[in-house]
């Protein structure tokens, strides 16, 4: 019979050496974590209240004073009260930013919900090719996705217009540029740059949907059916309610996501037309590193939404947080 | 112990990162501090000196065939040309101009330069290479105002840019449309006329040809300027800085561009704007018969369309008899402060930009209009880029834009947007100049 005893050490002596080498292992990603993700915001931080440009000379401080000045808060009064253009944008930004987000959200859930209970019911190989085909938009480039509407969009000779007429109606002039046309109170380029994305996006949450219905124990739902549930009961009232998390996670990323579109808006609509399809992500871009003068200005748009977003996870989480586990 | 430790790589990481994204105090313009002045090549070392530029094919054939011969008269330097997407581009010199990590030599666009010089990010041109009088007898005014700030010379003008008084007209259009070609327009109603011609109208009642397009956001800010200052006005208010947007001639400028749209019907601004149809594409594609855009389109377009069958022409004045224009001045070569190659980056800007043989081959294989007055005057440049012929005449009625305090958004922020919304009919035209006069001075206000 053989014993193992442990090394005789000082009580405490090794708990330190485990906690050298964990330090050890874990500077390196915090390090990655100070520099590419703390430094960017505090700067960020820093920025929104000094009316900076990198093109001016500041004092030797990465420099802010000197020609770019501490102004405080006035970056961010003049964004929410002042007259200047690019606030006077960033407020119309604002604005289409949430129309676009409320219109993704359930958009984006009401087609990928049910599709990932049809995926689930098919048989396994097609399960995998279908599951493919939808995810394939979503690791596609933005760019690519861009070309692909446009001529979809195109007025006149696009797919979309050939197809309204072959139907016997009468497409509007242009999809992405009349500022006139508007639908209950939403521009119709607004509309055409939401289902682009959509298009583009419902990929992931597919996935995780359709992962969630995999987790599903089939007990539950055995129990339902000797209940006597149909099969819509089943949905509606078993498979729904389980997947409250999964909703939860999907509808946070949709909107974090939803908040930061900025290729799709950039390429296919640059903003326009009059300003309707301008974003949060556009303005901080133009103002940042299109225009010269207010990278401060940007800086505090920033950290506006960056307030946003960190608010709306909040109160989704609050929302549709759940004391169960299955 | 091990917040201590924790905290200390934070700030030790933070520290790094801030050192390594300062901007450098600089005081003096004409030297980099660690600059180690050469002869071009002294005793055969080796030199890599690197050249940043934006994507356009024209402009980087004709800037290779220069580099090849700089390299050829210099068997010890590697010149490394690196180029950018336009919207890179910018990006790039934005922020690594003021870190101090650029190209030794850069071709900028005009209106940049002294946004840069002024930051003391840019070198002066040293007198002994060419002095500011040099410069001035060599040059144009408009695209030597681009390089010069102060009165202190910051780079050579690769090409006049100018985007006003030519237009691309499509043979084959006009042709179908029964007019004359080349068209010889005496006056801007000719224009018009033969644009109302060359406009088609679809049976669902989308435009599909535009007679003349002159709604692209270059366009619109160019004609406005120009407007002005063809009426004996200017947009400059007193004091040289601010601006006067909602004066007369502004408005029957802008009010001029909206009748072409809703009474002349020649463009529908909604399909053929900035953002969609944009002009030399729309051009290339037969959407328009009269593209007005400059002739630096004229390289790119034989390079991707080198079928198309075209010419550029000469167009009349917008608002009088008298031509008058603003430029935003053209590319030039710059060096950056951080080179540490003064001298050889200067002895290859010049090589570039000052001597005569170069420059002209620059511009007749770019297409691209001549900044300087040899050039131009040469003869044999019309045989090369014939399409010139069309604004050489009218190269000395150009000035140079100005400082606009931020010449990007007031073009594409303020007048082009707004002057786009009145073309669409959301807005008169006096509304649309006091919107602009108001939002470009609120522009210079907070810029103070």
């Amino acid at each position: 019979m053989t014993s193992f005893t442990q090394p005789q050490t000082r009580p405490g002596a090794l708990a330190a050496k485990q906690r050298r080498f964990a330090y050890a292992s874990l500077a390196p990603i915090l390090i990655y974590l100070a520099v590419f993700s703390l430094f960017p915001i505090v700067w960020a931080l820093v920025l929104g209240f000094f009316s900076y440009t990198p093109i001016r000379q500041g004092s030797w401080l990465l420099g802010l004073g000197g020609q770019n000045p501490f102004v405080g808060i006035d970056n961010y009064i003049e964004l929410v009260t002042g007259n200047g253009k690019p606030a006077e944008v960033f407020r119309l930004a604002f604005g289409n930013t949430f129309i676009f987000t409320a219109l993704v959200l359930p958009l984006n859930l009401v087609v990928t919900l049910p599709l990932a209970v049809m995926l689930e019911s098919i048989n396994e190989r097609f399960k995998t090719l279908f599951r493919a085909i939808y995810f394939l938009p979503t690791i596609s480039s933005s760019v690519a996705l861009v070309i692909i509407w446009s001529y979809m969009y195109a007025p006149g000779w696009g797919l979309l217009s050939q197809m309204v007429k072959a139907v016997g109606l009468v497409p509007p002039k242009t999809w992405l540029q009349d500022p006139t046309a508007v639908y209950f109170g939403v521009p119709l380029a607004m509309l055409c740059v939401v289902v682009a994305h959509v298009w583009q996006d419902f990929g992931y949450n597919l996935v995780i949907f359709v992962a969630a219905l995999q987790g599903i124990p089939q007990s539950l739902r055995d129990a339902a059916r000797v209940d006597g549930a149909t099969p819509w009961q089943e949905f509606w009232l078993v498979v729904v309610p389980l997947l409250r998390r999964t909703v939860l996670l999907t509808s946070v990323l949709t909107v974090i996501s939803s908040l930061q579109v900025f290729v799709i808006f950039q390429l296919l609509t640059r903003g326009g037309p009059q300003n309707q399809t301008q974003t949060m992500l556009l303005s901080i871009y133009e103002n940042a590193f299109r225009f010269a003068n207010n990278l401060g200005l940007s800086a505090a748009m920033s950290m506006i939404l960056f307030m946003l977003i960190l608010v709306l996870t909040v109160i989704q989480f609050r929302l549709l947080r759940t004391e169960w586990e299955y | 112990m091990s917040n201590k430790l924790i905290g200390g790589l934070l700030a030790a990481a933070l520290l790094v990162s801030a050192c390594g994204s300062s901007t450098p105090a600089v005081d003096q313009p004409t030297a980099a501090p660690d600059a180690q002045p050469t002869e071009a090549a002294p005793g055969g070392e080796a030199i890599e000196l690197r050249v940043w530029g934006h994507q356009a094919p024209a402009f980087n054939a004709a800037n290779q065939a220069m580099f090849d011969e700089f390299q050829k008269q210099n068997p010890n330097v590697t010149i490394k040309y690196e180029t950018f997407p336009w919207d890179v581009f910018i990006q790039t010199i934005q922020t690594s101009l003021p870190a101090g990590n650029t190209a030794d030599v850069i071709l900028i666009p005009g209106g940049y330069t002294c946004r840069y010089a002024t930051g003391g990010q840019l070198l002066e041109v040293p007198a002994d290479v060419v002095s500011l009088a040099d410069a001035q007898s060599m040059f144009y005014a408009a695209p030597l105002g681009g390089q010069t700030c102060d009165g202190k010379l910051y780079g050579f003008p690769a090409e006049y840019n100018i985007e006003y008084g030519g237009a691309y007209v499509n043979p084959a259009l006009f042709e179908a449309a029964g007019l004359t070609y080349p068209p010889q327009w005496s006056n801007w109603d000719a224009v018009v006329s033969d644009a109302k011609a060359l406009t088609q109208v679809g049976s669902d009642d989308v435009m599909t040809v535009a007679g003349l397009h002159y709604t692209n956001s270059d366009q619109l800010f160019t004609y406005f300027l120009a407007g002005i200052l063809e009426q004996g006005s200017d947009y400059f208010a007193e004091d040289g800085k601010h601006f006067n947007f909602n004066s007369p001639e502004a408005i029957a400028t802008i009010q001029k561009l909206i009748d072409m749209a809703q009474t002349d019907k020649i463009v529908d601004p909604i399909i053929f704007n900035g953002e969609s149809e944009w002009v030399g594409e729309s051009f290339a594609q037969g959407h328009n018969g009269i593209g007005i855009l400059g002739s630096w389109y004229v390289g790119d377009a034989r390079i991707a369309y080198p079928d198309l069958s075209f010419d550029y022409v000469a167009l009349p004045p917008l608002m009088g008899s008298t031509h008058k224009f603003a430029s935003v001045g053209g590319w030039g070569y710059v060096v950056s402060q951080s080179t540490t190659q003064p001298d050889l980056a200067w002895k290859l800007a010049a090589f570039l930009g000052t001597d005569q043989t170069n420059v002209y081959n620059f511009n007749s294989t770019s297409a691209t209009i001549p900044a300087m007055k040899a050039v131009a005057a040469d003869p044999k440049l019309l045989e090369a880029a014939p399409h010139m012929a069309a604004v050489l005449p009218i190269l000395d009625a150009g000035q140079y834009q100005g400082n606009l305090t931020d010449s990007d958004q007031l073009a594409y922020e303020i007048v082009y947007p707004t002057i786009l919304n009145a073309i669409q009919g959301a807005m008169t035209a006096e509304e649309a100049a006091n919107s602009i006069h108001d939002d470009a001075n609120a522009m210079v206000d907070a810029s103070n």
